[in-house]
């Protein structure tokens, strides 16, 4: 039996062109750089309070975007991201205070225990839908609290100081910490980027908004669910072992704070789900609300759920979305623009 | 041992051998066999809530059987979960459409043609704007998909099931409501389609546009084959007539 052909030939098919960049992608990426490039040179212009600052900011940056990869995208609600950077920061601490290594070498070793955690977790919670997925995350963030809390080798509550880094001197620390801040914005908002863009960032869409239609055209949902599962863990994990290495300190209430979660749901809800343009803008007008009422405490925490809760209610693309209606200039451009030649228009 | 599909005709694309589903307590498919031969266009006829589109869904992976066996030539598909079923050869459309909302017409295809038919992303491109244009699309090739109207989108199915490019295609109402000259237009498409030598499972409603491009057709009437064969040997059997009131008219 002969087979058909069953695509047309090369002879019959339009030429096209596909456009992917946009005039305000090339000027967000020229920034972009130039951010990186700063971050790299804070030691050069920042005092150690601004690099601190900085640092924790860039650790917003990092675990709300890899909230919004798994919420906005694979449709994986979890609230329990804080399980995989504290076990990164203990991973970190472990290995530079009780074995010696070197803690910069560490924090790219302790990434390892994220990566090997996230897979027996994801096993377990795959099953679970929707809001009880939710729940099994914040309950594996619980245990692995516990767990730490009863850990002889931890120092179990009372925590473990990252006397190490007394050998280096607060010059090479800022240098650390800065490279560390560019590392992690490369990793986590250049990594999301280069994803989305990427065919994988098509199948992701395609899940985020029909599941079964992505099934049915090929996409193996399952298995790229799992992939952003494990790759939301270890960005997550590199973002606690850079934020406890510049706390010098973690015991389990700080390591497991389920605080992270919730900024991160803010940021990413307010800013706009599912876009990268709605993180830098969600973790901006975070911080900002932070430095300004966090001194009024518990009320200010009412306020920033208020906002979460109207945001859901009235907006629900956040504030990114609100502005992409209006203008189509995107930071990020991801699309894919088809142009027909134009004796090929049909 | 010896069994139906060992010996399988090589004529033979799909062979579906004794389906069944339930629902809980409710039978929705009782035993339903059929061949789909290689190249044809087989029509699916049946009152609303007679089992087609369950008996799509269960070739396409989207819900198991409760009972029976389904083949794609030699292979077994039990087991085969949809995405390797769409990579396998086995392309669909949904009756309600399930579009990507947030992505163009023309990312829509790009799925289906890279997963779906394991093209890279540059083959994908010239590919994709020619179903867009065979399916009269392409001038809102970079439409947001969810802006789409109720025609486009039904088009948009019939267009990313293509991209997909595959030997078995599964149209599942696509016709509703086109107009005669749009109707005639879409079994021109089917016709080519069928002739580029894909074949086709055609579930429909509106009766002309099967008989204008079926070469065979399958009845069903809650949950059982009441009919299969010649179209118009089917259309003039009178429990066909009985059950389906449309044909009378
Ligand atoms: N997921 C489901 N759960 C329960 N009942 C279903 C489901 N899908 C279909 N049914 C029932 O099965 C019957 C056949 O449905 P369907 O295959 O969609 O019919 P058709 O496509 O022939 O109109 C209907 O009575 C429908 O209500
Ligand atoms: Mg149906």
């Amino acid at each position: 039996m002969t087979s058909v052909p069953l695509s047309p030939t090369d002879a019959t098919l339009p030429k096209v062109t596909v456009r992917r960049q946009t005039a305000s992608g090339r000027v967000a990426l020229t920034l972009f750089v130039i951010a990186l490039i700063a971050l790299v040179a804070m030691p050069w212009w920042a005092k150690t309070g601004t690099i601190r600052m900085i640092l924790e900011l860039c650790c917003y940056i990092a675990v709300a975007q890899m909230w919004n990869m798994l919420a906005g995208y694979a449709g994986l609600v979890s609230v329990g991201q804080q399980a995989f950077m504290g076990a990164a920061g203990y991973a970190m601490f472990v290995l530079a205070q009780t074995f010696g290594v070197n803690p910069f070498l560490a924090i790219f070793l302790s990434l390892l225990v994220p990566a090997a955690l996230a897979v027996p977790c994801y096993l377990l919670l795959h099953r679970l839908d929707g809001p009880y997925f939710a729940i099994g995350t914040w309950v594996v963030a619980e245990v692995f609290r516990l767990v730490a809390s009863n850990m002889g080798w931890l120092n179990a509550g009372a925590g473990m100081s990252l006397n190490v880094m007394k050998d280096y001197s607060g010059f090479e620390r800022n240098v650390a910490m800065s490279l560390l801040c560019a590392l992690l914005i490369l990793a986590t908002i250049g990594g999301s980027y280069w994803f989305l863009r990427s065919r994988y960032g098509l199948a992701l869409i395609a899940i985020r908004d029909n599941p079964v239609a992505a099934a049915s055209q090929g996409v193996n949902v399952g298995r790229l669910r799992f992939m952003i599962y494990v790759a939301a863990a270890v960005g997550c994990g590199l973002a606690g072992a850079v934020y406890f290495m510049a706390q010098l300190r973690i015991n389990p209430p700080s390591a497991f704070d389920p605080m992270w979660s919730n900024v991160a749901i803010f940021i990413v809800m307010v800013g706009g789900i599912a876009s990268i343009e709605g993180v830098l803008i969600g973790t901006l007008i975070y911080f900002i609300a932070d430095r300004w009422f966090g001194e009024y405490g518990a009320s200010y925490f009412v306020v920033l759920g208020v906002m979460t809760v109207l945001v859901a209610l009235y907006a629900r693309t956040g504030i990114w979305g609100a502005i992409s209606k209006r203008w189509d200039a995107p930071w990020f451009p991801i699309s894919r623009h088809l142009i027909l030649k134009a004796e090929d228009r049909a | 041992m010896l069994d139906r599909g060992a010996g399988m005709d090589r004529d033979i694309l799909l062979r579906a051998t004794d389906v069944s589903k339930s629902f809980g307590a409710v039978r929705v498919l009782h035993g339903v066999s059929f061949d789909v031969h290689r190249g044809e266009v087989l029509g699916i006829l049946g009152p609303n809530g007679a089992g087609k589109t369950t008996l799509f869904n269960m070739i396409s992976g989207d819900i198991k059987p409760s009972g029976g066996d389904i083949r794609l030539g030699e292979q077994r598909l039990s087991g085969e979960p949809p995405f390797r079923r769409c990579q396998m050869g086995i392309g669909r459309t949904y009756q309600i459409p399930r579009p990507y909302s947030g992505m163009s017409t023309f990312e829509n295809l790009l799925v289906a043609s890279t997963f779906g038919g394991g093209k890279s992303e540059a083959e994908s491109y010239a590919f994709c704007a020619r179903v867009l244009q065979d399916c009269e699309l392409a001038d809102k090739a970079n439409t947001r998909a969810g802006s789409l109207t109720l025609l486009d989108r039904k088009r948009l199915e019939l267009a990313r099931a293509l991209a997909s490019d595959p030997k078995l295609l599964l149209l599942d109402e696509i016709a509703g409501g086109l107009t005669e000259e749009e109707s005639k237009q879409l079994v021109a498409l089917v016709r080519r389609i069928r002739d580029r030598g894909v074949t086709i499972v055609w579930i429909e409603h509106v009766l002309h546009a099967l008989m204008a491009v079926a070469d065979r057709l399958l009845v069903l009437n809650f949950g059982e084959k009441i009919a299969e064969g010649d179209p118009q040997e089917v259309i003039a059997n009178p429990e066909v007539k009985r059950v389906y009131m449309g044909i009378e008219a």
